[in-house]
């Protein structure tokens, strides 16, 4: 997930502030340079004066924090340096880069939070996406059971039928060679017949004399006259 | 004349020329005589002819067309007319031809009547019973 890239939210922009960090740090340099020569005047000029007015143990302490450079109104201007310096800093650089981080960090709240919503919708939409595929799955086992039931109708259908034109395509050829094997014992009676009438006509027209034939014809009389 | 009136006349020619149920030759001979005399030569030709057919049809009705093979006795001929006479109730004569394809018997034809007692005809018989 990007971070958003949002400016700051102060209104003192990264140019506005280079050149008051310059005025700050040039005030803070001529300060301390206005502090550190007196120091060293003092510096120089305690263990003279010490020794001649001071006694005692704050004039020992006095003598100890100037014989380290430390000297009260040097000290003060420092402070109120210091606290210029610390306001100036706190008022036109922490404050705006406290500003920026805690717009980071509402940034990064709000980009952890949609991550989080991200996560959650994705976690929802995992479980949805679950969901449907389990639905898909049973509607797929559902349609597959229901495909198979129908394959096998589709098969046992077709199977009746082939079976069906099978054993009219049997009886069919059964018929016709029955119808062939009546037509061919017809023809081959009729030329059995033919034959043997043509035979029996051939020797009777050759073994019949006369009078054989004319007795025939008195019986044929005889046969009419009844 | 019409077709019809042909007809007609020639069945009354043919009427006039029978003789006991039989055509008689001189009644016919007497009936063309009569025409001769009566109508003009040139009208008679389909009176004619419608009475020849008509004669011949007569000459037929009254034969026994008898085909046989081997002989046949004259007597057995005029038998068999005989019987196809006391049949039809007219008179009816003998006609014999010899023909010994049909093996043995006879066949008689009287007008459009047959009668077939021959041994071809039997065996033609069994060979469509047999087929």
């Amino acid at each position: 997930m990007a971070w958003p890239r949002k400016g700051p939210a102060t209104s003192l922009s990264r140019a506005d502030h280079l050149p008051l960090f310059f005025k700050v740090l040039t005030m803070t340099f001529f300060s301390a340079l206005l502090a550190a020569e007196p120091a060293k005047a003092a510096a120089h000029a305690a263990p003279a004066a010490g020794a001649a007015e001071a006694h005692g143990p704050v004039a020992d302490i006095i003598q100890l924090f100037g014989g380290f450079g430390v000297d009260g109104p040097h000290l003060l201007v420092q402070l109120v340096n210091f606290s210029l310096l610390a306001f100036v800093l706190y008022r036109f650089a922490i404050k705006p880069a406290l500003g920026q981080m805690e717009e980071r960090n509402r940034l990064i709240e709000k980009g952890l939070s949609d991550a989080q919503a991200a996560t959650r919708r994705l976690a929802e939409a995992h479980q949805v996406s679950e969901v449907k595929l389990t639905e898909a799955a049973d509607e797929a086992v559902k349609i597959l059971t229901q495909a198979r039931f129908s394959a096998a109708q589709t098969v046992e259908a077709a199977k009746s039928e082939a079976t069906a034109a099978q054993a009219e395509v049997v009886a069919k050829a059964k018929a016709t060679i029955e119808s062939e094997r009546t037509k061919m014992k017809a023809e081959v009676q009729a030329e059995v017949s033919r034959l043997v009438v043509e035979t029996a006509a051939k020797v009777l027209e050759q073994t019949l004399d006369d009078a054989q034939r004319a007795r025939l014809n008195e019986a044929a009389v005889k046969q009419l006259a009844r | 004349m019409s077709a019809a009136s042909v007809r007609a006349e020639a069945k009354r020619l043919l009427a006039l020329s029978l003789e006991g149920g039989a055509v008689s030759a001189d009644r016919v001979g007497a009936v063309l005589a009569a025409l001769a005399q009566s109508r003009p030569a040139h009208t008679l030709r389909p009176l004619l002819r419608a009475y020849l057919a008509h004669i011949r049809r007569e000459l037929t009705r009254g034969e026994a067309r008898i085909e046989h093979a081997g002989p046949l006795a004259a007597s057995e001929a005029e038998a068999i007319a005989a019987h196809f006479t006391k049949l039809l109730g007219r008179p009816v004569r003998p006609v014999t031809r010899r023909n010994d394809a049909l093996l043995a018997g006879f066949r008689v034809r009287v007008g459009d009547d047959v009668t077939d007692i021959t041994a071809s005809h039997r065996l033609a018989n069994l060979a469509k019973s047999l087929s």
